[in-house]
């Protein structure tokens, strides 16, 4: 029975690649899974979104999360997501583009982020990323780091790692020859 | 003094639903719709449980298993496993 499914779904996505030709305004699966993720997504005053291309490009986007607590508050920091056309079978591409001193983000802004990678299911959502990218900043994971300095300063000396963190926030600095910018939240 | 009522003809009207409240975890389609690769609700879209009760569109786990390096529910990552019809 499973089979003959299979078989009568090619014919039916061989007819519809044949209809959709000369279509282009037809929504893909992952479209219209990412314009349901939008309607649900209720986000809390301090992250906001913007849709650089226009909002009826959907797979492309920035949040911008601003802590009001923990280490990292009074800071603002930009993710550029990337949604694959295969979204939601395929993880969405997530990059930081604020520079950061942080063990689990690295300087090119890759992020370490279980649900980003082998713990990603099609149940989740754009929401459940967004919790997760908020919570690395509550809760950084030293135990799993990509920048591995930072990782072992945020275990070994946590007094100083949270200065010289607020004041890469407040300020900008340089934390072992490494250019941090300011990005506070209030300018 | 009473009616004497003979029918001639009857048309027989049935509404169908899966035993699924909701929508699909995967496409978040209703069950009772169709995801997003299919054109027709019902027999086109069948919904499928696991042995865990969750439920999908069969399309919709079909493409997640056939993907994933192992077979877990994705909403409770335990074995999946297609529960078998009540005998």
């Amino acid at each position: 029975m499973l089979k003959l499914f299979s078989v009568k779904d090619k014919q039916k996505q061989q007819q519809e690649a044949a209809a959709n030709v000369g279509k282009p305004g037809k929504l893909s699966a992952g479209e219209l899974r990412i314009q349901k993720d939008m309607a649900e997504l209720n986000l809390p005053s301090n992250i906001t979104i913007s849709f650089p291309d226009g909002k009826d490009k959907l797979m492309h986007f920035f949040i911008a999360i601003r802590p009001d607590e923990g280490i990292y508050r009074g800071g603002k920091f930009n993710f550029e997501f990337t949604v694959p056309p295969g979204y939601p079978h395929d993880a969405p591409k997530v990059l930081c583009a604020t520079k950061v001193y942080h063990p689990n983000i690295d300087l090119e802004g890759k992020i370490c982020l279980n649900i980003l990678r082998e713990d990603w299911k099609p149940v989740l959502s754009i929401s459940s990323v967004i919790y997760g990218l908020q919570f690395l900043f509550l809760d950084p994971n030293p135990d799993d780091p990509l920048n591995k300095e930072a990782a072992q300063m945020f275990v070994d000396q946590p007094r100083q790692f949270e200065q010289y963190v607020q004041r890469a926030i407040q300020y900008g600095t340089y934390i072992n020859n490494v250019h941090f910018p300011a990005c506070s939240a209030s300018c | 003094m009473a009616f004497e009522i003979k029918v001639k003809k009857w048309h027989a009207v049935a509404a169908w639903t899966w035993e699924a409240d909701d929508v699909c975890g995967i496409c978040r389609a209703p069950f009772d719709g169709c995801p997003p690769e299919c054109k027709y609700p019902g027999d086109d879209s069948p919904v499928v449980w696991g042995a865990c009760q969750h439920a999908f569109h069969l399309q919709c786990i079909q493409k997640w298993l056939s993907s994933a390096a192992e077979q877990k529910c994705p909403m409770c990552r335990q074995a999946w496993e297609y529960k078998r019809a009540a005998e």
